[in-house]
């Protein structure tokens, strides 16, 4: 059978259809179950539509205000989640005047009982008035639905429409409120749709060139924008819009200005570049940055579109020449080392095969949050036989993998790190990174580093009291001969 | 005649709350009760958001559940949400407490938390003929919808349902029930201490220090993550009704404790977190009032040690710098205090919440310090951040989300309450006591010294 019931499941045989067990031979149908609602009762790593749309999509715009319609709490976590930094460069070369203004500022509408009772329409269209008085610097304001404004049925619309006209900004309503859909997905589907509905082709960028692209689904975590784009640049071909990672509002609102789309995170992002395509004809591919194999082959075909392929290889040869040795190291280090990876979506399926081909370690369980059947396919696809696929795992079954299966890491969200440390495993932050960026040729090595010192952290040796310490030539590394301390060492 | 200077929000827009909802305070509660689990009734947002600020605060696992609401539940109810996730947390988990706290969402489609939970009761109970223990299962509905109050009042409401459904009268014992507040495990177990110096036992509600202070210790570690070793048992929360007193270490949890009061006559002291000198010494007070027991000796020395540390800095390193404080109501009054037997000024303090106490509280260290002292009421960061800008300070004090300002205006902040992420530790240390009070004036002092004095300067070298 390819399906899996957990043991700690049992009271939830559903759940057996989210957990497949990778066979080769398996007809295409068999993946996981998903893309629907969770069990109630769980401890679930999802979040809702709002985060998805505020917290993945438009918070990494650098010169938007951002008005949440909701209770305070949604204001509060859309503030504490905030993960994109930004630079202060404008397309038209003149520099945004606050520094980091997407990470510093969230506004909200701090709802009360009577505003449930009577409506927040007013109340909304007040605060969007004043968050613009207040930050005058902004370019544009984007208000947000949430639980309480989706039911009480505000027609956020209909404020946003009136305002964009009075204050003459464009003003954006995202109506994805914390209840629609399964999980954050639905709030990147929401945000793609309203921000192409509302923005894409009412502006022009200030110049054109023949290499411009479109950079979809990548948002800049801790840099990994940064790192592509500076290898854009050598090969000679501009970005000539972000969505949405250290972008500006006007950016999107000349996307169909592009020559080809990158769709880097194909979860969230694929819906615009399918509009896009549809309505402007603008073509896209997909890409994969992790690591320095999908790196290297998807900028030769870039390089190739825009038959810049001397260029492209150019940059290959450099970053390739500088990651190798370290890369090497790592590989030996890793190599045998078993990991489990527990992401959003896409990165369960960019990373598996280069953390087994490049890295030599073996990837037993991957696991999404929110992924689609396109995704599952690709993380089947991408896995070796005996793979566990989980679909909206719970902490429970966590657990049980890792007491039962041991792994050396997990590379998950941070609330499952805290909780495999105390069963005694490793984890990283693969949502939010700990010391990334990790896209690229240097990336890879960041991640690489990571994982090397946390599997390798010397704590992992001192967990438990020894009434009778081993004699100490026992300590020495069998595989590498190095005691801790050499390790350590090495690791810099 | 020194005074204070209320400044209201003048906006209707909300920039950088100081303040997040009321589920939040009632997590937080559960949390702090042993082998309890929370279950958020609402959105995944709302327990998502929720574990990932307690994760990044206490580096700990913060496992809670969600009902898992969706638009089916906004038209139909969500009874069928919030019953199959009890009995699925019952028949998973086998807690001995779950709290059922409702959000903005369930309140508004009207369910009736109280209803749905007797009716999931009564199937645990015919369950339980088949699975032993579920009828055991204590489930607390805690309704704390989003558009009414803050995480002060949450947690208030979180305390006040445990007790109110939990507490029955029974053989007086001579514990004390203490109620913390939203702090850190340093500041709960810093109280355990003086209970103890004193020969009081102290009855946690909710004890959190142990369930967000962990160890690591997989291959002992009687219970799974999601049980955390600690927390007060739900027979301790029986016995709260039989205490002989209960003091409040926050102001915002006065209902709780007079609920105790009129229903099992507990007498209930609602009192500022002991931080500080003279807070610390009231506490004492109370406890000698309620308790009739003497103050140690090792206490009084304990006391001696922080007062010497202020006597032998405070005047020279610390005297008329400026202090802005903001965040939690209760903290930012005892930090106030304490910045004024330092002998600086709090100059400014702001808080989100609408705490009936603050500026009353303010009136008297303004007093007591000669301090004027600008007041932010029902404010946000951004009112925060424009007066400092108006009105220069040397030290901020409140949780992390004035690093960024505090970056901005080479302002030292000195990191207190919650949420604190961008620095390791904090929740381990206490603030209140006179140990938490060391704590403080070394880290205030220190950051002084690294502020404000040149390196290279002699001064540094006696």
């Amino acid at each position: 059978m390819p399906y899996k019931l957990f043991d700690v499941d049992k009271e939830i045989p559903e759940r057996k259809k989210h957990t497949y067990v990778k066979h080769c031979s398996d007809p295409e149908e068999c993946m996981p179950h998903c893309n629907t609602t969770t069990i109630p009762g769980s401890m679930s790593e999802r979040g809702c539509a709002f985060a998805g749309a505020k917290g993945v999509i438009t918070g990494a715009l650098k010169d938007v205000v951002h008005v949440v319609h909701s209770p305070v709490g949604c204001t509060f976590y859309a503030g504490g989640t905030k993960r994109y930094p930004t630079s202060p460069n404008m397309p038209d070369g003149s520099k945004f005047p606050i520094e980091n203004f997407n990470l510093k500022y969230v506004c909200g509408t701090d709802l009360m009982e009577s505003d449930v009772v009577f409506g927040g329409m007013k109340k909304l269209k007040q605060s969007i008035i004043e968050a613009a008085q207040e930050f005058p610097e902004a370019n544009a304001i984007y208000a947000y639905a949430t639980c309480t404004t989706g039911l009480i049925g505000d027609d956020m619309d209909a404020v946003a429409k009136e305002l964009t006209t009075e204050l003459g900004i464009d003003i954006l309503a995202f109506n994805a409120p914390g209840f629609a859909g399964p999980s954050q997905s639905k709030g990147h589907h929401i945000a793609n749709h309203t921000l192409f509905d509302r923005l894409v082709g009412t502006k022009e960028p200030p110049t054109t060139t023949p290499y411009d692209i479109g950079l979809i689904g990548e948002y800049n975590i801790d840099g990994d924008l940064w790192i592509l784009e500076s290898y854009f640049k050598e090969m000679g071909i501009r970005i000539l819009s972000r969505f949405t990672g250290d972008a500006c509002h006007d950016e999107l609102c000349f996307m169909h200005r592009a020559k080809l789309n990158l769709v880097r995170c194909q979860r969230s992002a694929t819906y615009i570049a399918d509009l896009i395509k549809e309505k402007y004809d603008v073509p896209y591919i997909n890409v994969d940055f992790f690591s320095t194999k999908y790196c290297a082959e998807n900028l030769r075909t870039i390089g190739k579109y825009f038959g810049l392929e001397e260029e492209a290889d150019k940059v290959i040869a450099d970053r390739m020449a500088k990651v190798t040795p370290e890369l090497e190291f790592y590989k030996k280090k890793l190599t045998g080392k078993k990991v489990y990876i527990f992401s959003g979506g896409p990165k369960s399926w960019h990373l598996a095969i280069p953390l087994e081909n490049e890295l030599g370690m073996e990837v037993t369980a991957v696991a999404s949050q929110f992924e689609h059947e396109d995704g599952y396919v690709k993380m089947k696809n991408r896995t070796r036989e005996g793979t566990l696929i989980v679909d909206d795992p719970n902490s429970m079954e966590l657990e049980e993998m890792i007491t039962k299966d041991k792994p050396d890491l997990i590379l998950a969200g941070i609330k499952e790190k805290y909780m495999a440390h105390k069963l005694g495993v490793p984890s990283i932050m693969i949502h939010s990174y700990e010391n990334g960026p990790y896209i690229g040729f240097e990336g890879f090595v960041n991640l690489a580093k990571d994982m090397y010192s946390n599997i390798y952290n010397p704590v992992w040796n001192m967990i438990d009291f020894e009434e009778n310490p081993a004699p100490e030539e026992t300590e020495i590394d069998v595989e590498s001969g190095e005691t801790p301390e050499n390790e350590a060492k090495v690791s810099k | 005649m020194s005074g204070v200077n209320v400044m209201e929000k003048e906006r209707t827009l909300i920039v950088n709350p100081l303040k997040t909802c009321q589920p939040l305070g009632a997590m937080y509660a559960v949390m702090g009760v042993h082998h309890a689990l929370p279950m958020v009734h609402g959105s995944q947002g709302c327990s998502t958001f929720v574990r990932y600020n307690f994760a990044r605060h206490f580096r700990e696992p913060a496992e809670i559940a969600v009902s898992s609401l969706h638009e089916d539940a906004a038209v139909f109810g969500g009874r069928k949400n919030i019953n199959a996730g009890i009995k699925n947390l019952a028949l998973r988990f086998k807690p001995d407490l779950i709290g059922a706290i409702t959000t903005c969402s369930s309140e508004i489609i009207g369910d009736d938390v109280f209803g749905f939970v007797d009716t999931t009761k009564k199937e645990l109970k015919t369950m339980s003929e088949d699975v032993k223990g579920l009828d055991k299962i204590e489930v607390i509905p805690i309704p704390t919808p989003s558009f009414v109050g803050n995480h002060f009042t949450g947690y208030d409401v979180g305390v006040k349902s445990l007790v109110e459904a939990l507490a029955e009268p029974g053989e007086p014992t001579e514990k004390v029930n203490i109620i913390p507040g939203i702090v850190n495990p340093g500041d709960i177990r810093e109280i355990k201490h003086i209970m103890a110096l004193m020969g009081i036992e102290g009855l946690i509600l909710t004890d959190t220090s142990d369930p967000f202070d962990s160890p690591l210790r997989p291959s002992v570690t009687p219970t799974r993550p999601y049980f955390p070793k600690g927390g007060t048992t739900v027979d301790k929360i029986r016995d709260s009704a039989n205490s002989q007193g209960t003091i409040t270490l926050c102001k915002y949890a006065e209902s709780s404790a007079t609920s105790l009061e009129k229903k099992h006559d507990v007498p209930a002291i609602i009192e500022s977190p002991p931080i500080g000198l003279q807070n610390t010494d009231q506490f004492l007070r109370n406890l000698k009032k309620l308790t009739d027991c003497d103050v140690p000796e090792s206490i009084l020395d304990e006391r001696g040690v922080l007062v010497d540390l202020i006597a032998d800095n405070a005047a020279r390193y610390l005297f008329d710098k400026k202090v802005a404080i903001y965040g939690d109501p209760d903290i930012t009054t005892g930090m106030a205090r304490f910045v004024g037997e330092l002998g600086m000024e709090p100059t400014m303090v702001c808080t989100g919440a609408n705490s009936k106490t603050f500026t009353p509280d303010m009136e008297k260290i303004s007093k007591e310090t000669g301090t004027d002292i600008d007041v932010l009421f029902e404010q946000d960061m951004r009112s925060f951040e424009v007066y400092v800008n108006e009105n220069p300070v040397d030290i901020m004090i409140g949780p992390s989300d004035g690093r960024l300002l505090a970056q901005d205006l080479g302002i030292p902040l000195i990191r207190v309450g919650f949420p604190v992420y961008d620095r390791i530790g904090y929740h381990r240390h206490p603030i209140v006591g006179y140990n938490g009070g060391m704590r403080l004036m070394e880290l205030i002092t220190n950051a002084v010294l690294e502020k404000y004095y040149e390196p290279t300067h002699w001064k540094l070298q006696q």
